[in-house]
């Protein structure tokens, strides 16, 4: 996949693209609104990861420019303004979705994957890891064609580490992914253990291999040994 | 004491004195007045008398003349020659009662022989006269005071009534809301220069919160690009596969730090905007059903602590923000959860007025004023301190009542909706 980062802040975009960088992605960087634009005029994305504070211009008015002449890139914009009016501009504007700084790459790539697989349904919402199929509309999850009950949380926290696999997701990332920013529960980063060994035990005990594996009790990656 | 009965006081009892002092007065004078026109009038008889004597060689009989009654008594020879005036009471033969009276009294020589002469005048027409001439200045004096003091009550309150709605505006001025303070009209010029300082500071007071309330939303979000740095760097750290078990541990560390540290911005952020009355759409909320999704929301983290929960809810709706609705519930839940212990409970209950959210806790009874203050917590806590600051905050944008109790044991927080 071939992405654009539309940032100013260059520590911000090195770590996204250095993230997003890897299994056949591509990064594109653009600093400034007329850096944008000019990429944005001569190639075509998968998805525009697009701040909407630029030195030289809005980010909105790129989003525009991107939708008049007519290309069919995702966009997703990130921002440091929780607005819900702003929120709302950008998706009527044509935005995929909307994510606040801070973020977790993690949940940044699980964003943008997402965007991606609503572009291109077409097959795309099933996603396989060897012997596990994720039915991401249906929201389903099968072990060597065998259905794996999962609540919706669990299946949300399996998608998130498939979507993230040979990642090594922190546990911050991992409770925010599933109870948002306003659970308030920082100090119950050591939850997600219990919620990680559940899926563990349902997956293994429907003959998939234990593919979780623990990060020195900082967080867990999702990896094929 | 109001100003004017502290005015009034001070007139009435001025007045008062000053009207029997001068009453007092008054009288005296006119009394002497009389007393010394009717000696005037005694002193003329006595000299009638004398010439009576003097020309038909006897005595005049006692009651010969019109107003007065005279009397003689023998005396052996004159001792005191000087004329005595004093008041009396005597019986009036013609109007057969007694009455106040003046008398003369002297000795002197009548047809050769020495008599004690004692002529006494009624003083009761004359006191008529004074009573009547103090009646009708007295009455006037009196009546003409009340108008004034009537006609002072009625200028005052009207005088003030720029003043008392000045006072309904100042109270009614809140810096929260949009609306700025109301000035009022007047030709006054006291008044007017009032108004205007008011006008003045409440601006001034108002234009100062909005700066910092700017400062504080811009300063906010300034940091949040920085803390997405710090985030990226960390989850890009933990990509590395050098990563030994001390540096993990020093990982984990800094990223509860950086998210303590959004979670504090982020809640800075939300107080700017409940108090800018930024959420304000409002629509029918189902709280019940809410309440019911955030428990399941919360659930695993119910279950993990062992927690029991009792539910009472009835139906009952509201109209007002979702976020803010939805916050109030998160802190509510969130916190009955968080500062539980291990296999303690959780009560919940709706009325149809009221929400009452009780739990056991690590700890005894709180401040039940200082909780809600921002950045108030316990060392034990790990909280931004600014949870319950939001709910106290959210409530007094919806006009809800915010009370804690703690009772048996139980932190008790509810939410009366229909307070206002």
């Amino acid at each position: 996949m071939k992405f654009l980062i539309v940032e100013d802040e260059e520590g911000l975009s090195k770590s996204i693209s250095l993230y997003l960088t890897g299994e056949g992605n591509i990064c594109d960087h653009a600093a400034t609104y007329e850096q944008g634009y000019q990429k944005l005029s001569l190639y075509d994305y998968d998805c525009v990861l697009l701040d909407l504070t630029l030195p030289d211009g809005e980010g909105l008015q790129l989003l525009k420019y991107l939708k008049k002449i007519n290309k069919t890139d995702g966009v997703l914009i990130i921002s440091a303004r929780n607005s819900l009016d702003q929120k709302i501009e950008g998706l009527s504007l044509g935005a995929d979705d909307y994510l606040i700084k801070p973020f977790h790459l993690s949940e940044l790539y699980a964003r943008i994957q997402s965007i991606v697989r609503r572009r291109h349904f077409n097959g795309n919402s099933i996603i396989h890891f060897n012997e596990l199929e994720i039915d991401t509309t249906a929201k389903e999850t099968k072990v060597n064609g065998k259905t794996v009950h999962l609540t919706r949380k669990e299946f949300d926290l399996l998608l998130y580490f498939i979507v993230n696999k040979n990642k090594v997701i922190s546990k911050a990332a991992a409770v925010e992914h599933i109870w948002g920013d306003d659970a308030d529960m920082a100090d119950s980063f050591d939850f997600i253990y219990t919620h990680i060994k559940n899926v563990r035990k349902k997956l293994t005990d429907s003959g998939c291999k234990d593919y979780f594996q623990s990060v020195y009790g900082v967080g867990y990656k999702f990896a094929d040994v | 004491m109001k100003l004017f009965s502290s005015y009034n006081r001070i007139l009435s009892i001025i007045t008062l004195t000053g009207l029997l002092v001068i009453g007092f007065l008054f009288y005296q004078t006119l009394g002497g007045y009389i007393n010394k026109q009717i000696d005037d009038h005694l002193f003329e008889e006595l000299l009638e008398v004398q010439d009576f004597a003097h020309v038909k060689n006897i005595l005049p009989s006692p009651d010969g003349f019109d107003d007065v009654v005279v009397e003689y008594k023998k005396i052996n020879k004159l001792q005191d020659k000087r004329r005595l005036f004093a008041d009396t009471n005597f019986y009036n033969p013609k109007k057969k009662h007694q009455e106040s009276a003046r008398y003369l009294k002297t000795e002197l020589i009548l047809n050769g022989q020495p008599y004690e002469v004692m002529i006494v005048a009624s003083k009761f027409e004359r006191q008529e006269q004074i009573k009547s001439i103090i009646l009708i200045i007295l009455i006037p004096v009196i009546v003409l005071l009340l108008i004034l003091w009537l006609v002072n009550r009625i200028l005052i309150k009207r005088m003030w009534l720029p003043f008392r709605q000045l006072l309904t505006n100042i109270k009614a001025f809140n810096i929260n809301q949009e609306k700025v303070f109301e000035p009022i009209q007047t030709n006054i010029e006291e008044f007017k220069a009032l108004n205007k300082a008011v006008l003045d500071v409440s601006l001034k007071v108002k234009s100062d919160y909005k700066e910092i309330k700017l400062f504080t939303e811009n300063a906010s979000h300034e940091m949040m690009t920085p803390l997405a740095v710090i985030n990226s760097k960390l989850d890009t750290l933990l990509q590395s596969n050098t990563l030994g078990k001390e540096q993990s541990e020093i990982l984990a560390d800094l990223y509860k730090a950086t998210s303590k540290l959004t979670k504090l911005n982020q809640s800075l952020l939300l107080l700017v905007k409940i108090d800018n009355n930024q959420l304000q759409d409002k629509e029918e909320i189902d709280l019940r059903a809410l309440i019911e999704e955030k428990l399941n929301y919360f659930q695993e983290f119910i279950q993990k602590r062992n927690l029991q929960v009792q539910i009472n809810l009835d139906t009952f709706s509201i109209t007002a923000n979702r976020s803010l609705i939805e916050i109030l519930i998160n802190n509510l839940l969130s916190n009955a959860i968080r500062h539980n212990y291990d296999g303690g409970s959780i009560r919940i209950t709706l009325t149809s007025d009221k929400l009452v959210f009780c739990n056991t806790g690590t700890q005894g009874k709180l401040h039940p004023a200082k909780i809600f203050e921002r950045f108030y917590k316990d060392n034990t806590s790990e909280g931004t301190g600014l949870g319950l600051a939001i709910l106290k905050q959210v409530c007094l944008r919806q006009n809800y009542e915010l009370i804690y109790n703690y009772h048996r044991d139980y932190h008790q927080f509810s939410i009366n909706f229909n307070s206002l």
